[in-house]
Formats: structure tokens, sequence, C-alpha cells
């Protein structure tokens, strides 16, 4: 096992997750023990409100999608009244799994394939084959699956698996600005989620990706060899020939450490975090003017105005998924195992917007989500190695006090930082020993 | 030109294809698509057009440019070392010639990908599936427009993915 042994002799109790975060550091074995991974699953993921689906992935009665609550499946459902819950994927007879598929429609309610118990949208046990085998033995409604607590902000679905959690605005607080922002874009005031998904993994903990999406630093190190590709193309193009949108995202890598010295770091309560927008005309223009004046003719020129002049860069929604409001993605970070994380990437037309709005969104988020994409391919190799290099116990503790005395403003339920700043994963980490500290 | 001549030379283009990618000649690899190219490897085998949805790849000739200059590069640790790759071309067919000569043509490919990370069996890879050629006739003979690869396990999920399909 990674890790096992050395952690054991050498460092904090490895079950007090408490004592694995110091101030500015924190010990390896929060990427590397299983036995941690498995304490994040009952701790975090049971406890955290979990990003789930679009309500516009499930638009009829009966459609459903499959997603994960931590190690948990769930299936969200929408039944005859319109109504949206989350019941656990799994028979309440033998325990097998329910339903194989990430979407579908199930207007007859969910049928084991084993013996062919059947379940209604709400998680009800609707039948029983051979009812007369269980005369007297067995009442129905013993074995309801339990419906996981679902809500929704701005018909982004949201579920957790802890009866007592924050209401989800509260979970949300100043981050809610940044779902605003997303669907504020929409001239119609809808998302509706693209059928196409994009998936990526790697053999690393999923935490690594939090700690790499708002480091303005690794880019000028990990995918200097995107910038510097993208510049050999650039310097070869015929006279007036455009730039292609794809190498301007490759280039915005390459701006200079100041340039994200001066950017703003925002983390707020419960490990989230954005950072202000960078890419900017570089990478591509969304504020054509026909959506601009669609955007207008929805909000009025006054909000039109504050909605386009929003530029954020993701948003980091702990510990489930990260935001990209400009170029409309969501991203779900999908613990697997300690060293196996899953990124799924979804994308969302923007009804009544032009084409080339939903373009962009693509275009991006290829660019951001896909295993192929150079920038991407560098940030899996980084997390990879960083599992191999704490794999071993050359040193216990990983420090990450970057900024550490640079933060720019705090008040209640929000902090301002340099973009440069590590204060986005010492937050991380304090909602992570807050969540973790604690048995359940 | 007669029927077997055509399919000939549409067969030992895609052949020549895909041994450019194999022996990392990427200079003529691009130099066998049109300026206007599309490189595509969908994420769904039912997207029917590049637009209409992420991809795991959708490049024009800039991006594949960039994307071939990066692998040869060494400070691409993405891509350190470099895979190597061997393509299986088979069942080369034309499904259809427009009247202006532009040939559709499709094939079975294998791509066999190693690269050495010490990682044992995961070092080694298999891709394959139906790959499709839009071949347009130019002065200069048939040239790649599309290249559109339908990968078996298009909605799967990839780990990094560095050398062209």
């Amino acid at each position: 096992m990674v890790g096992g042994m050395a952690t054991l002799l050498n460092s904090p109790p490895r079950l007090d997750p408490s004592a694995l975060v110091r101030p500015g550091r924190v010990h390896r074995s929060v990427y590397t023990d299983a036995e941690i991974f498995r304490l994040e699953m009952e701790r975090i993921f049971s406890r955290a409100w979990i990003y789930l689906a679009h309500e516009s992935e499930m638009p009829a009665a009966g459609d459903y999608v499959r997603r994960h609550i931590g190690s948990r499946q769930v299936i969200l459902t929408r039944d005859r009244d319109g109504a949206v819950h989350a019941i656990p994927n799994r028979c309440s007879h033998r325990g097998t799994t329910l339903c194989a598929f990430d979407r579908g429609s199930a207007p007859g309610g969910h049928s084991c394939p084993y013996h062919g118990w059947n379940f209604a949208a709400d998680g009800r046990l609707r039948g029983v084959p051979q009812r007369s085998n269980y005369e007297g033995v067995l009442e129905l409604g013993d074995y309801d699956l339990q419906p996981v607590r679902v809500a929704a902000y701005r018909g982004f679905l949201f579920g957790t698996l802890d009866a007592e959690a924050v209401p989800l605005v509260e979970f949300l607080g100043h981050m809610a600005t940044s779902i605003d922002d997303l669907v504020d874009r929409s001239p119609s005031g809808e998302v509706v989620c693209s059928p196409h998904v994009l998936r990526h993994h790697y053999r690393g903990n999923w935490k690594l990706s939090f700690e790499n999406l708002n480091d303005t630093i690794h880019p000028g190190f990990a995918h200097s060899a995107s910038v510097v590709s993208a510049k050999a193309v650039a310097a070869g193009l015929e006279e007036g020939e455009p730039l292609a949108a794809s190498l301007g995202m490759m280039l915005a890598n390459g701006k200079p450490i100041q340039f994200f010295q001066d950017l703003d770091m925002v983390t707020t309560p419960r490990g989230h975090s954005y950072i202000g927008g960078h890419m900017g005309a570089s990478y591509t223009a969304d504020t054509q003017s026909a959506y601009a004046q669609a955007l207008i003719a929805h909000h009025g020129p006054d909000k039109a105005a504050r909605v386009l002049g929003t530029d954020r860069h993701l948003m980091l929604l702990y510990p489930s998924s990260t935001w990209h409001a400009r170029y409309q993605t969501v991203r779900i970070v999908r613990p697997v195992r300690h060293d196996l994380t899953e990124i799924i990437g979804y994308t969302f037309r923007l009804p009544g917007a032009p084409e080339e709005t939903y373009r962009n969104a693509v275009e991006y988020c290829t660019g951001a989500n896909s295993a192929a994409s150079p920038v991407i391919a560098d940030d899996l190799e980084v997390y990879e190695r960083i599992m191999d290099g704490n794999g071993f116990d050359a040193r216990e503790w990983v420090p990450m006090s970057r900024g550490l005395r640079e933060d720019r403003e705090a008040v209640p339920g929000l902090t301002r930082s340099p973009a440069t700043s590590e204060a986005f994963i010492r937050n991380q980490f304090a909602a992570w020993a807050d969540y973790m500290g604690a048995a359940a | 030109m007669s029927d077997a001549g055509l399919r000939e030379r549409v067969r030992a283009l895609i052949e020549d294809e895909a041994r450019l990618l194999d022996d990392q000649d990427f200079e003529a690899w691009l130099a066998l698509f049109t300026p206007d190219c599309r490189y595509w490897v969908p994420v769904s085998l039912d997207q029917t057009t590049p637009g209409d949805g992420v991809a795991h790849f959708n490049d024009d000739k800039q991006l594949m440019a960039a994307r071939t200059h990066r692998l040869l590069n060494p400070r691409a640790f993405g891509a350190e070392p470099s895979p190597r790759t061997a393509h299986v071309v088979s069942g080369v067919r034309i499904d259809a010639v427009d009247d202006d000569g532009t040939v559709h043509a499709s094939s079975s490919q294998i791509i066999l990908e190693y690269r050495r990370r010490d990682r044992f069996e995961e070092d080694s890879r298999v891709f394959g599936g139906r790959v499709r050629h839009v071949l347009r006739a130019t002065g200069s003979g048939l040239r790649i427009a599309l290249k559109r690869v339908d990968l078996v396990n298009a909605e799967g999920s990839m780990n990094a993915l560095a050398a062209p399909f």
C-alpha cells in the first residue's frame, strides 16, 4: 500500500485528521492514505452539499440521471408531479444497483434486474413479485429507498447525506453569485445542459485537482511547453491569418506573474474560492453585439452591463465541483479512490444567445477538460508525479505557505488575497480539518 | 480514373497518414491536410458536427501544429518521453464520392500506444474504432479536409492523451 508503514511510524496518528493540518502545511498522507480517503467519504462527502446535476438533464416525468455522492451512487429522478428526488442506486433486497446508465427515462419506475423489485421515483417500494412468499413477513414500506436530501439553486441540483446540513444557500454563501453569473448570462433566463459530456481521470487524489485550478504560478512552468508551441505556430502564421481561439487559451498561460499578483483571489468559508478572470480578450470575446443586445432586452441595460462586465475565472465549490460561468462549464470532481479521480465536464447552452456563445463554451470546456488538451495533459502528469513523490517518506510535510502574509482584506464570509497566493488551498484545508475533525 | 485506381490511392493515403504519425514525421503529416481542415475525436458516436458539443480532440490546423510541435519539445514533460504508436489500418472503404471529386472514406484502425512511465502494464494502451476521412481533390492530389475518429470508447473516461490517433 502506498505510504502505509512510513506514515504509521513517523507521523501524527493517522486517524486523527486534525493533527495532519498545521498552519501553512499538511501531512503528505492526506493524499496517499486509503484510510484517510475512507474517512473523507464519511465525514466530508456525507456532510457537504454535493453538486449533482442541472434540472434540464431530466426535463420530463420519469427522466433520471445517475450520479455520485462520494462513494455512494444516487439516482436523481423526476416524478409525475415534476418533483425531483435523489434515491440510492441500490435495491433494498440484495443490494444490486438498479440503474446502469448515466441518464435515461424510466416512467415505470426503477426495477431491480435481479428479482424485479420495483421502486417509484420517490424511492417507494411499489411491488415485489411473488408477494405470497412474503405473506406476514415483509411490509413493503420497510424497504422503501431512503431519499437523499436535495435542493436546487437556480436550477442546479445539490444533494447531501446530512439531514442536519445547513440550507444550501448558506452552504454556497457568497459563491452563489458565481452561479448567478452563469445563469444571468442567459438572454432567456434558461440554461440547458448539453448531452455531450467530457470525462477524464488521473491516478491521483481528488484534492490535487482542487489545489491546482486556482494556482496561478504553475502555468508558467507546468504549461510552458504549450506556450512555446503556441508561440511557434503563431510566429509562422501568414500575414493577416487570425490566431485560433484554442491557441489563445494556451498563450493565456504565459502571462507574467505580476499580472496574477495584481489579480484578486476570493476565499469563503467551507473551502470555496475563485480568482478574477484572466483569459479575457486573448481567448474569445463573448460580448458579440447580437448577444449583448439579447441580454439588454432581458435584463435592461444596467444589469446587462454588470453581467457582461463580470469576469471571474474558475469558482471552486468545495468539495464537489468547479464552475466557469463565463464559458458555461461545470466540472464534477469525483473521488473514486485515494489515488484515482474522475473529472466530468458539462457545458450549457444559453437559449436566446447566438450559436457562437455555445461554441465558445464548447471550445473552453474541450481545452480545459479533455485528457487530450495539451494543458490538461501536463496537469495530469503533475498530479501523478505528486502521488509518486508523496508515496515515500523523504519529507513528511507539504508546505502551502505561499502568500501566507499577503491577504488583502478579510470581512465576515469573505477574504481577498493576491491570485498568486496559496490562500485558497489553506482555505480548503481549514474546511477539510473542520469536516474531518469530529467523528460523525 | 477507374474505381479500383481511386480506391488504391485512397487506401495508400490513409495508410501513409497513419505511418507518418507512427514515425513522428509531423511536418509531413500536417502537409496531408487542407489549410481549413478539422481533426476531430468526438465524445459520442451521436455527434454530427464538430461544433455540436465537447470533444476529446477538435483541432484546426493551428492546434494540430501546436500539439505536434509540443510532442517533440523536450520541455513538455506531459509528453516526456513522447509516446510511441503503431497504427493498424484495415478495411479501407470508399463510402461516397461527391460531384466535385471529394471522397468520403472509412477504415477500421487499432492504435497501440506505449509511453514509459514505470507503471508497468498501464504504460501500454490500445485505442481503436472507425476512422472517417473526407478527402478533397486539390491541385496537388487528395488532401484531408476532415479526419473523424470514432473510438469504440468515445464516451469513456480518458487519462492523458498526448499522441493523435
